[in-house]
């Protein structure tokens, strides 16, 4: 196992298109690092250029303190999991996971067997060693190309995607079973995804990127409760984050259907700020009636009435969408813009609530609603930088 | 498999097909087997009315057509492995690896084989007698191979390009080098490719007669098709159609037992499973 370091790393075509550009990052020995933003943000080509199949534009990269922009695959000791699988249909399952062993040339033919058989055993592959990926199923199939990445001894373990090929109450499965093996093996990893929940139950640390550059790199704690800007604090969180406009005057932000007052912590980082877009997560509103009464010790908060108009009872909690009047068209067309970029299509013009089941609020009725205002989030308007 | 049954005109169109397509086989087959003094006397049969091996034996006894089957093994063998092993690295090159000149060497290889070959008999026979290779395995081998090469080019570097490139990429991370992962990964894949591209490469030189009857002169390299044109009978006066049926059914024999053979690695869909599914 090894540490993996990328400095001011930067992938540019010949076009001239930047799909990485100017990363660094630090993955420490054993921990599991996920590579995650939407789609064409370079995060995958920041993969292959670890892996080597990409060339590394400028930057270093340093595989245990060895710089290895230069050298071929084969030299960088790394095991690689595609996204596709890349299994060699030719081969049994035997052979697949024996294929690295082989090329190695190495091991004794019962050393190599104990080896694979190994491993099997782990990845309860066991009966199916003689069968060709063919005739696999798809968790079978992803299980052998995990085999194929752990039986040799590698310095890191990268993921492009694993589980993107798999039905959902699989993906589930293999999630916890990536992560039961990686904590066991101790394996430096890097694994790339798009989904967020994904990389918030997997991760130590979620490094986000956003076209090619790195938002922000933090634990999957860190990045939910400080989001260093909208883009960050709109990919974490599912449901996303509601974002509104607010006019600050006299200490306190105006939104749209509220007045709070402006938390302590943020009047200095606000400044003298006319407007700013606050955040909230729809778990920090409540139902003001079912509230915990004990509870408002915790956090201050304020309560409004609110028209609800449509209701999601999901069983273990409620959403309720509370329609907003259209917003200014410059913080519209910037949330158009992030809702592009994330693919989500929730974001304007409406807010959306977290509530408990027991909560009795019905669509098409006006509803108290409690939000806690020591959990809001301040974004400057025109960078989207965060405020604090 | 899918179980419903094909309707009835399926299975009639589909024997008629047969029909005309295996007659003349069957036609050919049958006129071997009759006597060659009499079998044009009386009214023509399908079947032969004197069941006979003369045929057979008048072939068999004449060196010009021994030599004749072993030459063509050898220029059709040789063509063969040749133009297959480097049609697998041109087109492996022209499916992977991005070159300068890289569709200017389809093109052209397109356009050799829109050539007529007829337009080329008079140069190479004026050519290799220059060269002192008129007559010989060589001077047939070389034009087989230009001939042969844009067709398994193409061929090869569609099945080349079937291959998913993650396969070698995989390899590669796997800890092969470019050659292993050529060798282990891909030729592997490209199997049924090889195999189809060798059986078409090897039909094309068994059957060629223009270059083989113009670029030969003896049975030191005449090849079957030119020297089914040079038969004669038993004697001038008898015809040699038997014997030509005859030679002409020895020859078929080996393209089919060939091509049963190697249609046993032609596996359709040999890369599924290789990816996602």
């Amino acid at each position: 196992m090894a540490e993996i370091s990328l400095r001011n790393v930067v992938k540019r075509y010949a076009d001239g298109f930047a799909a990485v550009n100017d990363v660094s990052l630090d993955i420490a020995d054993g921990e599991l690092m996920i590579l995650v933003g939407p789609s064409g943000c370079g995060k995958s080509t920041l993969l292959r250029m670890i892996v080597g199949l990409e060339d590394i534009t400028s930057g270093d990269l340093l595989i245990a303190g060895r710089r290895v922009n230069g050298t071929a695959p084969r030299e960088r000791n790394l095991a690689m999991v595609f996204q596709s699988y890349a299994l060699y249909p030719h081969l049994t399952v035997f052979e697949n996971i024996a294929f690295p062993l082989r090329l190695r040339g190495e091991l004794a033919a019962p050393e190599l067997e104990r080896k694979v058989r190994a491993v099997a055993e782990t990845l309860q592959l066991t009966e199916h060693l003689q069968r060709k990926p063919a005739n696999l199923s798809g968790g079978q199939r992803q299980r052998v190309a995990m085999g194929r990445a752990i039986v040799r001894d590698a310095s890191a373990f990268l993921f492009d995607e694993p589980l993107s090929n798999l039905d959902a109450k699989l993906r589930g499965q293999m999630r916890t079973e990536i992560l039961r093996l990686q904590r066991r093996l101790h394996m430096t990893t890097v694994y790339v995804t798009h989904d967020q929940t994904e990389a918030m139950t997997l991760g130590d640390r979620i490094a986000l990127l956003r076209r090619g550059e790195l938002q922000q790199v933090g634990t999957p704690r860190e990045l939910y409760a400080r989001p260093r800007n909208l883009f960050v604090a709109g990919f974490i969180g599912s449901p996303p984050m509601n974002f509104v406009p607010a006019a600050v005057s006299d200490g306190r932000l105006v939104l749209p259907f509220v007045t709070v007052e402006l938390p302590a912590q943020l009047r200095a980082a606000v400044g003298a700020r006319r407007h700013v877009t606050v955040g909230m997560r729809p778990e920090s509103f409540e139902d003001a009636r079912t509230r915990d009464p004990g509870a408002a010790l915790a956090g201050q908060g304020v309560t409004f009435t609110a028209r609800v108009d449509v209701v999601e009872w999901l069983g273990n909690e409620v959403y309720a969408y509370v329609p907003l009047e259209a917003l200014q068209p410059d913080l519209e067309a910037r949330l158009v813009q992030l809702e592009r970029e994330l693919d989500s299509d929730r974001m304007r013009n409406q807010l959306v609530i977290a509530l408990d089941p027991k909560s009795g609020i019905r669509g098409g009725e006006a509803a108290e609603i409690w939000l806690d205002t020591s959990r809001l989030h301040v974004f400057d308007s025109e960078s989207g930088e965060r405020l604090q | 498999m899918s179980d419903h049954k094909a309707p009835l005109w399926w299975t009639l169109y589909a024997g008629a097909v047969i029909v005309w397509a295996v007659f003349p086989l069957l036609w050919m087959l049958s006129l071997s087997f009759k006597d060659p003094l009499t079998f044009r006397d009386g009214t023509p049969a399908f079947l032969p009315e004197h069941f006979s091996w003369a045929s057979y034996e008048s072939v068999f006894a004449d060196a010009l057509f021994t030599s004749a089957l072993l030459n063509s093994f050898a220029v059709a063998s040789i063509a063969t492995v040749l133009s297959v092993v480097v049609a697998m690295f041109a087109a492996y090159a022209i499916a992977r690896l991005q070159f300068p000149g890289r569709t200017l060497l389809l093109s052209t290889a397109l356009a050799i084989a829109m050539f007529p070959q007829a337009a080329l008999v008079g140069p190479l026979f004026d050519m290799w007698r220059g060269l002192g290779i008129y007559d010989s395995w060589l001077g047939l081998v070389i034009p087989y191979l230009a001939f042969a090469l844009p067709l398994s080019i193409w061929t090869l570097s569609a099945f080349f390009r079937q291959i998913p490139w993650e396969m070698e990429q995989a390899a590669q991370v796997d800890g092969a080098t470019p050659w292993q992962a050529f060798r282990k990964v891909i030729v592997p894949l490209a199997a049924p490719g090889v195999f189809t591209t060798a059986i078409l490469t090897f039909l094309f030189c068994w059957n060629e007669f223009l270059l083989a009857a113009s670029l030969t002169s003896t049975d030191r390299a005449r090849t079957v098709p030119a020297a089914l044109s040079f038969f004669t009978g038993r004697s001038q006066y008898q015809s040699p159609v038997t014997a030509i049926m005859a030679a002409s059914v020895v020859v078929t024999i080996p393209v089919v037992v060939i091509v049963l053979l190697f249609q046993r690695r032609i596996v359709a869909g040999l890369t599924a499973g290789a990816v996602k599914g």
